[in-house]
Order: structure tokens, then sequence, then C-alpha cells
């Protein structure tokens, strides 16, 4: 899962970089344009991602 | 728009954010209702003037859970730090819990808000959902109320609802977008449903609501800088202010009325009041 989680982690950095230089117009209101909210969207879904990764590589509780 | 207008609109958003009778839908009722024809929703002014009263609301909401939060934050902090989750740790809890919560509203808002917005920004359509929203909150309560009776299932705090649960109360949240559903309102009947009591759920709907409303008047900041905003600069300033008030005064009384009280009369209220605005939007009276 951590694997999982770090993989998802970059695909959300590139994704909201991808959308905040313009070149990804899916789900937004004005195409071909920088969009700043869904840049800032992404990047807290990774920093999520990485913190789910963070929790996945302590050892389990018992 | 005049600063009367301006004054009334800060005080309605402050009010009808926290009450669950849809900020959205009463935004755009009210002024129809009014007559109030010379203010522009799409108006740039327009649009920088609600940034400023959503900063008041989520600002009033830091304010009266301030200790809470600092709690959280310390405790999520902790958690990540340390690497593991601590169920033992109530404010850990209730943090991860917000954040799960917080998820569902954060992707749909930024994918269906445009267009929702687009689509169903009608008096007609507000006030048709006004009533959806009392039916909502009706249902809400007789499916508690039945779970109750038969099941005799026991109320459950924050903390111990599942992480699933967390995310239904979220994907209720969502719901708001649609203009006179209510975000606390939606959230509070997904609450109840998930076996919290009226006052966990109304706490925990607030806790919710506070990153998401602040996040979004954040976002919005630049539109503080169109060109001709700071020609509604003191009306937004003085509205932020009043919003702020509203806000606070909202989430303090409602936070005691939910101890022994519930949805109902606010469900009679948006019932009443969407189906007098849905017949006077057809008939022509308002628009």
């Amino acid at each position: 899962m951590k694997v999982v989680a770090t993989l998802l982690a970059f695909f959300f950095l590139l994704l909201g970089l991808a959308y905040g230089l313009g070149y990804v117009n899916a789900f937004t209101s004005g195409a071909h344009s920088h969009h700043f909210t869904h840049l800032v969207v992404c990047w807290v879904l990774a920093l999520l991602c990485l913190v789910w990764a963070r929790f996945q590589g302590a050892p389990a509780r018992r | 728009m005049t600063l009367a207008q301006a004054l009334f609109l800060a005080v309605l958003q402050g009010v009808s954010e926290l009450f669950p009778i849809s900020s959205l839908g009463h935004t755009i009722l009210v002024p129809a209702v009014l007559g109030w024809h010379n203010i522009d929703r799409t108006d740039p002014t327009f649009l920088a003037f609600v940034v400023v009263l959503h900063l008041g609301t989520a600002i009033a909401l830091l304010v009266f859970y301030r200790d809470e939060w600092i709690a959280i934050v310390k405790a999520l902090v902790a958690s990540v730090a340390r690497g593991k989750l601590d169920p033992a740790n109530r404010e850990e809890s209730i943090g991860w819990r917000l954040v799960v919560g917080t998820i569902p509203v954060g992707i749909l808002g930024v994918i269906l808000e445009a267009p929702v917005r687009h689509l169903f920004a009608s008096p007609a359509v507000a006030a048709a959902f006004l009533a959806v929203n009392g039916g909502i909150m009706f249902l809400g309560e007789y499916l508690r109320r039945r779970e109750r009776t038969a099941l005799d299932r026991p109320d459950i705090p924050i903390e111990g609802m599942s992480y699933g649960q967390s995310v239904l109360v979220g994907l209720a949240q969502s719901a708001a977008l649609l203009p006179g559903i209510s975000r606390s309102g939606a959230s509070i009947v997904a609450g109840l449903l998930c076996d919290l009591d009226h006052e966990s759920a109304a706490r925990y709907s607030f806790l919710l609501a506070t990153p998401v409303i602040l996040a979004a008047s954040l976002l919005e900041i630049p539109k503080l800088f169109a060109p001709g905003a700071h020609l509604v600069a003191f009306e937004a300033v003085a509205g932020g202010v009043l919003a702020a008030i509203a806000a606070y005064c909202s989430v303090a009384f409602l936070t005691r009325y939910f101890k022994n009280n519930d949805l109902r009369p606010f469900g009679w209220y948006c019932l009443i009041a969407g189906t007098v605005c849905f017949v006077l939007a057809r008939m022509g009276v308002i628009s």
C-alpha cells in the first residue's frame, strides 16, 4: 500500500502541475487557462497521499 | 449595491451559512423577493464582496472553536510525526475524520461548482431545492426516531464514527452545491443517521464546514483584486465584520439549541418558504 500511496501522490503532483500550467482542462469552467484551484486541490490530495504512505510505513499496532 | 443592501446581505450570509436553511438559496431568493434587480451576482465587484463575507464566516467559526482546532491540529501533526494512529486520542480521531470527510466536498466542489451554479442559479430552482431541503430534514428526523425505536441503538460520540461514515457525512455536505440545499442541514442529517445525537452532529457539521468555507474563500481571494473591486471595499469590510458577528452568534445559538431540540422547525421554515417562493417564481412575481 505504501507504493500505491506514493504513486498516487506523484500522480496528483503532476496532475496539479498540468492544471496549473493549463495543459489539462477537464472539469474546469474555462478552457486553456491556468487553473489555480485545481492545482491546489490536486497538491492537497498529493500531500494526503504522502501522509497515507507515512502511516503505511509504521509497524502495525498490537 | 447600496450600503444598506450590503449590510443586510452580510447578516443574511452569516446567519444562513450556519442555520440549516441554505445560504446560497437565500442569497438568490431574498434579493429576488425584495426586487433588488441592481444586484448582479456575476459582477466581479459582487463576487469580491461575497469572498469577504465567506472569509468573515470562516473566521467566526475558527474563533468559536479555537481551542478545539488548536488541539486537533496539534494531534494531527503529532500523529503524522509518529507515523501511526492513536485511536485513544480523541482530538486525533476527530481530526482524521474531519480530513477524510473534507475530501469528497473538496473534489466535488472543484469539479461541479461551476456547472451546477450555471444550471441551477434561478429563483424557481433555488425555491424548489429549499422545499426539498425541508423534506430532507423531516426525513432525517423520521429515520432517526424509527431507528432508535426499532433497533434501540445508543448515540455515539464523533470519534466513534467509522471513516466510511465520515466520508458519507462529507458526501452529504457536497449536496450544498445545489442552491437551496443546506450544507449544515445535509451534514447534520447524515450525522444523525450515523447515530450521532443532535448536539454532536451539529458540532461535527460546523467543524467540517470550517476548512471548506475557509479554503473556498482563500482560493477566491484573487477576486478581491478584480478591476473595480476597490469600489466596494468599504461595503466588503463592513459586511465581512457583520457576517463574522452574525455567524458567531448563530453558531453560539445553534450549539445551545441542538442540546435539546431537533431540525423540524427549520424543516417547516424551508418547506413553507421554498413552496411560497416557488409559486411566486412560477407566477412570474419574482425573477
